[in-house]
Formats: C-alpha cells, structure tokens, sequence
C-alpha cells in the first residue's frame, strides 16, 4: 500500500530526513514516534507531498513518484499523489467559513465533481460515523476541539483515500477531549483503514499500532511491532528515549 | 438667516437630493464595484501571477497611488481627447475612480489574503485542490471577511471622492451645489448644505458597515 525508499529531505542546509524507507501492507496502522525535531511530521507531509521530497521514491496505492533534487513534480503528479492520502492536521485546520457538513462536502463538489446532494449524503454518513451528525450545520467555532478533531477527520475520508495521515491529531487539544478522538481513530482502525499517525501518546500507540517506528535525527532508529520496539527495543537511541519518556 | 435664504435652503434641497441619489450614488457604487474586481485581480497577480505580470500589476498601484486622483480625471477627461479618445463625463469618472479603487483596494485584497493562516491552504491542498480552487474556495471567501472593514472604509472615502468629478462636468451633488450658489450667490449656506447631506450619506452607510462587521464577527470568530 505504502513504499518509501530512500526518502530524502533538506531545507537549505539543515538535513530533516536522511533515507527513510518503509513499507506498510493495505490495512495497517503504522504509529511514527520521536523526540522533536526528529522529522517525524517532516516524513508525514513528505507522503502528501505538503513537502516535496529532495530524493527518493514513493508509491501510495497505484501512484508511485521519484524525487529528485531541482526536479520538482507536475502539479498533476503531485495532486494524483495527494488524491490517495487524507490529511488530519494537528491544528485541525477546518475551513471555519463553512459549517461543519461544508468542511466534509467540499471537496466531494470541488475536486471530484459530485453532485451537491451525494456529497451531502456522504458527508452526513461520515459526520455519522466520527459521532456528530448532530452538529452538520455547526459552525467551527461553535464545537469544541475534539469536536473539531473529529469534523477534520471526517473531511479527510471524504474523498474515500486509500490512507490517513495523521499529524499529532491530539497535541493541540485539552486533556480530556483526547479520548473522544483516540476512540474514533482506533475505531478507524479496526474497521481496517490504513493509516500514518504521528503521536507523542505512547500507551496509544502501543494499542492502535501494527508498527512502530522510531525516529531520531531524520533517521528510522528503531522499528517493529509495538511489543518489540517498546518492550524490546535494540537500539540505544530507542531506549534512551523511551527511558525519558517513562520518568 | 432671512426668509429668503431659508426659502434658497428649503428650495435646492430637492435638486441636490437628487443629484445626489440619481448620480453620487450610482458613480460611486459602479467605480465601487468595478475597482473591487480590479483590485483581487491585481492582488491575486501581485501575489501568484507570472512574475513580468506581477511587474505590471505593481506598476499600475505605483502609478495611480502616487499621483492625485483629480490629475488622473483631467488627463483622462480633458487629456485623451488629445490621441483621439473623447469620453463623457461619467465613463471617465467611472475609469478614474475604478482605477483608484482598485489600486488602493488590491492593498487590502493583498494583505487580507496574506493574513489567512498557512494551515488553510495545506488543508485546501490535502484534500486535493489545486491552487486555483483554494484561492477560489477556501483563501478568497476568508480574505474578503477580513477585507470588509477597510474597504468599507475606502467606500466611505469613495462616495465624498466623487465630488471631483464635478470638476469634469459631471452633474453629481456637488456640481449641482456649484450651479445653484451661481444662481443664488449663497456659497456658504449652499456649500454648508451640500456637505450636510455627504455627511448624513457617509453616516448612514459608517452605520452599515458596522452592521455588516457585527454579522461577519457572529459567523466567522475563530
């Protein structure tokens, strides 16, 4: 589903990413882990393409790219690549011009063309599914964060991707409206979609996750299932961080 | 003040009432109109566009806003006629304010866009619009929330601006207030009237504008 090789990426002097290859079977959670700075979120919009990776390649369902440096891609490329991956932000980043059913429409009318009553159709069945059908016409900054969250995550399945890249979905949030978006997330999950998250909430990685990868200095340092890099790790730098993070 | 001059008041209120509703208004809402246009496409050029375009565009602001609006009537009014293109003077007052509206405007259309956050276009980008659709859809509908209270300020300025034309024969308000204190030789009360009925205008439309904020506020508060 997913195939990264030797994925490079500077901004201007300063290397982010120094190789990364991964690879993540159709229906699978992949959890990326690390300390800031580590390039974990830089990977993340690599595979978007809200970066454009320096070298490398990367196939995400049927669109593969190579990258080189000063060669940039086609906005055609760039867009079929975009068109196989969702994007949940940590920000959120809605559109708070539209309600809470607009933000999932919009694309559906815009980019793919349907009808306005379609994609009103599908909108509401994945406000249904995210647990807020009841807020459609809700306006963003009528809903709380979680809420939010949750509209976001919504809009991101609306053009049925084949993944989801998430962006620390849970960092910009109050304490006790984590919940609300990890159970939609896991909830994702066992219905078997294939997603990227990038989380600093460890115990949530440790359940959600099919594979663990751990990150240091643009570099994968650690990776494997949840139960060997957490339990097991091999690496120093792995245990190291994963040390700091228990005191 | 005597009968008379109360009878001069009373009697020209009609005729610059009219002028005012039959031509200020209409002129200033045409040039309003016209110049918004010009403005986003100039800021959107400013911004995105090729860059020998964006050249052009910044020329075009240099120009209009370093020279005197009343400069940039004559020479349209009273200076093309000269390589042969003669207007009246509504087409050239309407060129000469919409010129000026737009440059200033595209100012404001600029620095609006630039103001929404860059979260807005990776989220436009993320669900797989192109740059065309994200200004369209999700950048532009955002700018123009932030953009309305100082372009309603701009029509503001607009509507006591098109005074000027009277100087290119244009029968708004005030050339209507000129011809009458010809007739009468009242130029302070006449003139006093005229600014009056600009200010009851600029009042009424100040109160408008408030209102379309406060809407907007409800709507849009992040």
């Amino acid at each position: 589903m997913i195939q990264v090789r030797g994925l490079h990426k500077a901004f201007g002097e300063q290397q982010v990413l120094g190789g990364i290859g991964l690879e993540l079977p159709k229906g699978k959670v992949l959890v990326i882990i690390g300390p800031s700075g580590s390039g974990k979120t830089t990977l993340l919009r690599c595979l978007n393409l809200l970066e454009i990776p320096d070298q490398g390649s990367l196939r995400i369902g049927g669109v593969s790219l190579q990258f080189q440096s000063g060669a940039r891609p086609s906005a055609r490329e760039v867009l079929s690549l975009r068109k196989q991956t969702g994007m949940v932000f940590q920000s959120f980043n809605l559109f708070p011009h539209m309600t809470a059913l607009g933000n999932v429409v919009e694309a559906q009318v815009t980019v793919q063309k349907k009808s306005k009553a379609e994609a009103r159709r599908r909108a509401l069945e994945l406000l249904e599914k995210v647990g807020l059908a009841d807020k459609a016409r809700s306006y963003p900054h009528n809903l709380s964060g979680g809420q939010q969250q949750r509209v976001a995550i919504a809009r991101a399945m609306a053009l049925d991707p084949e993944v989801l890249l998430f962006d620390e979905p849970t960092s910009a949030l109050d304490p006790e409206l984590v919940g609300e978006v990890l159970k939609v997330i896991k909830q994702l999950a066992s219905e078997g979609m294939t997603m990227v998250i990038v989380t600093h909430l460890m115990k949530f990685a440790a359940e959600v996750a099919d594979q663990v990868v751990l990150m240091d200095k643009g570099v994968i340092v650690e990776e494997g299932t949840p139960e060997e890099v957490f339990q097991h790790p091999k690496s120093e730098r792995a245990v190291q961080f994963l040390n700091m993070l228990a005191d | 003040m005597s009968d008379r001059q109360i009878q001069i008041v009373l009697d020209s209120l009609w005729p610059l009432l009219r002028a005012g509703v039959l031509y200020t208004i209409p002129l200033t809402l045409i040039s309003f109109v016209l110049g918004l246009i010009l403005a986003i496409i100039a800021a959107v050029i400013r911004l995105y566009a090729w860059k020998p375009l964006q050249a052009v565009a910044q020329f075009y602001v240099w120009i209009i806003r370093g020279t005197p609006l009343l400069v940039q009537l004559f020479i349209v009014f009273y200076g093309l006629p000269s390589i042969g293109v003669t207007l009246d003077p509504l087409p050239s007052a309407i060129i000469g304010f919409s010129l000026s509206v737009g440059a200033y405007g595209s100012e404001i259309v600029r620095a609006s866009i630039q103001s929404i956050p860059k979260g807005q276009w990776e989220a436009a980008y993320s669900i797989g619009m192109t740059r065309l659709q994200a200004l369209r859809r999700i950048i532009l509908p955002q700018a123009a929330r932030v953009s309305v209270p100082p372009l309603g300020n701009s029509f503001i300025s607009l509507v006591k601006d098109t005074s000027l034309a009277a100087s290119i024969l244009y029968l708004e308000m005030f050339r209507k207030g000129q011809e009458i204190v010809a007739r009468t030789y009242e130029p302070l009360l006449i003139y006093c009237e005229v600014a009056v009925i600009y200010l009851a205008f600029s009042t009424v439309l100040s109160a408008l504008q408030h209102m379309a904020e406060r809407r907007l506020g409800r709507s849009s508060a992040a």
